[in-house]
């Protein structure tokens, strides 16, 4: 427990220190990595706590960007008030979206990935409201109560605090009774039935508080990016938060941002000498199936476990 | 009025495409439960593969031949030597395929640009023809029609009226059963998951004459089929006719009446129809 302490200590004060002795390029990335990471980390809240593959976070991820960039940018509300609508938004749309948790399996993959397509294709159609494939653009930067956060530096302080109250909360939730039963489900659904848990209530509420996570970083995306169109509501959004989340491995706070974090500084690299990155990432999805399916986490795991052949 | 009956018929000519993708990712779905996200992507390649050997012979014919057979080798070697080694978990089915759709996707693009291209059609496939009550409608979308008609016929004289077919519906329904009286299920999937690779790349040639080819086209057709095949029930062929139908009429309609929000008029009420049958029309729980 203590080495777990000491662990978080060093790694606080290691990420407490990159701006002052690293570029602003990898300051950037960072600040990247860590929204990525959170998005990730919503859907490992579904797939590594109750067992649901969704292929629609990227939707509650751009509606929330998507509102905060609107009401700031058409209808000059502040920063506070817009970024709480955009999580409002981003989170009832997960609460509708969360009827998908009716169905199990393959048809839940498949239900939440033409959920994913609305958003995308009203993102992409309603060009009069959305803006059409150009997006929302010039989203001010944010302010808070008369401070105003420009630099890069200071927007990366920023993402840490708020990630670190976020990593609190989602670590009090894991571990409280609702966590244990939705991993309790994950991995006997009839056995928690038979129990007396109203199974179909923990996976909605479990729905919509992933998509409540999945707004967030929403907001700290638009903030990040200072645009948004409807690529971030696209099929790909969602289907690398999940690969990001299983390369880091799945069930833990720290995996998803090691996915993110490699999948992002991979693409930063190869992108700047090749051209096609997405057959990489193809190339990525297709390795880590075949090769590393429990993550780097998983291979942590293993090698403390002395090779018994424990697996995740 | 007449806008009504040309709206119905593009819905059914969208309809005729949508079942040529649907029906062999439903039946190899139902046959070994594997879950091929790939099959835009195969839709896509057979559509170019088809585009360039229309451009360097002329015949149309051919050019779906050639679609449908460098698919029918493409998904082989995916079948053989990426999807059998991880066996049954849909979620690494799911990631894996859609791996090998990104990789195709950008081959894709690195040989063929990323413009949009169209087939050229022959010229018995240009123009239109006059409908009764005036309506002059273009003959390619109705020869898909009757295309689509006609395989979805055969499709069910081949399910339901010979000995294959009657190995293959045993196998949907219960495959540890038919391996153990003899019959070799993997062979069978083989010849199942041929077909349905060939369907995939014919239907490519033919909406890249219908529609057009692009990047990101293979996304657009496969999350359509996916819906088709999510309404007429995982696994059921006559399913997939059906959620053809339905799919391309409210695409049509929607596109027509509320442009903006056509995906929404295609999409809820796919999610109403699952809240009261999370198995489709047709489907069975897997």
């Amino acid at each position: 427990m203590s080495y777990r302490v000491i662990g978080i200590v060093v790694l606080a004060a290691i990420l407490a220190a990159v701006p002052s002795i690293a570029s602003e390029y990898w300051v950037a990335l960072l600040t990247q990595v860590l929204i990525f990471g959170l998005l990730a980390l919503s859907a490992d809240l579904l797939l590594g706590h109750a067992g649901l593959f969704s292929l629609c976070h990227a939707a509650f991820f751009a509606v929330s960007a998507y509102t905060v960039a609107i009401l700031q940018t058409r209808y000059g509300v502040t920063t506070i008030p817009a970024a709480v609508a955009g999580l409002v938004a981003g989170t009832l749309l997960a609460a509708v979206f969360a009827s998908a948790v009716r169905t199990r399996g393959v048809y839940f993959i498949l239900i939440t990935l033409a959920f994913g397509y609305i958003v995308w294709g009203v993102a992409h159609r309603w060009a009069s409201f959305t803006g059409g494939d150009n997006g929302v653009t010039n989203v001010p930067p944010p302010s808070l109560g008369g401070l105003q956060i420009v630099t890069k530096a200071h927007y990366y302080y920023f993402v840490l605090v708020v990630l670190a109250i976020c990593l609190l909360g989602y670590r009090i939730l894991t571990t409280s009774p609702f966590g244990l039963a939705l991993r309790g489900i994950k991995s006997s659904e009839s056995r928690m039935r038979s129990l007396g848990y109203r199974v179909g209530a923990h996976l909605y509420v479990a729905f919509i508080i992933s998509g409540f996570y999945a707004s967030l970083a929403g907001v700290l995306y638009i903030y990040y990016n200072r645009f948004v169109n409807p690529v971030a509501a696209g099929f790909p959004i969602s289907v690398e938060a999940i690969l990001m989340a299983i390369i880091g491995g799945t069930g833990t706070i720290l995996g998803p941002f090691i996915g993110s974090g490699i999948i992002l500084v991979l693409r930063n690299w190869v992108s700047g000498f090749f051209h096609y990155y997405t057959a990489v990432l193809g190339l990525i999805f297709i390795a880590t199936v075949l090769w590393a399916p429990n993550g780097v986490m998983g291979l942590i795991r293993s090698w403390r476990s002395g090779n018994r052949g424990e697996g995740a | 009025m007449t806008g009504v009956i040309v709206q119905a018929i593009n819905g059914l000519s969208l309809a005729a495409l949508l079942f040529l993708l649907a029906s062999g990712f439903t039946v190899t779905f139902g046959l070994m439960r594997v879950v091929n996200m790939a099959y835009g992507a195969y839709y896509l390649l057979g559509g170019y593969v088809g585009l360039s050997v229309m451009r360097a012979t002329g015949s149309f014919e051919l050019a779906m031949l050639a679609g449908g057979l460098a698919i029918v080798v493409l998904g082989f070697f995916v079948d053989r030597f990426l999807i059998r080694p991880i066996g049954s978990n849909h979620l690494a089915q799911v990631l894996l395929t859609v791996g090998v759709a990104f990789f195709i996707g950008e081959v894709c693009l690195a040989i063929w640009g990323g413009d949009s291209l169209k087939i050229q059609l022959p010229s018995y496939l240009r123009g239109s023809v006059e409908l009764p009550g005036g309506i002059y409608y273009p003959k390619l979308r109705l020869g898909l029609i009757g295309f689509g008609a006609f395989v979805a016929f055969s499709l069910w004289l081949l399910y339901h009226k010979t000995q294959i077919g009657a190995v293959v519906r045993a196998g949907v329904d219960d495959r540890e059963m038919v391996n153990a009286i003899g019959i070799n299920v993997d062979r069978l999937f083989v010849l199942v998951s041929a077909l349905a690779s060939f369907l995939a790349g014919v239907a490519g040639v033919v909406g890249g004459a219908f529609l057009t080819l692009n990047p990101g086209a293979e996304w657009d057709i496969l999350v359509l089929a996916l819906v088709v095949v999510i309404v007429g029930g995982l696994g059921s062929l006559e399913g997939a006719v059906l959620g053809g139908i339905v799919v391309g009429l409210l695409d049509a309609y929607g596109r027509w009446l509320a442009p903006d929000f056509s995906y929404f008029v295609l999409f809820g009420p796919m999610a109403i129809l699952l809240l009261f049958r999370p198995t489709g029309l047709f489907g069975k729980e897997h």
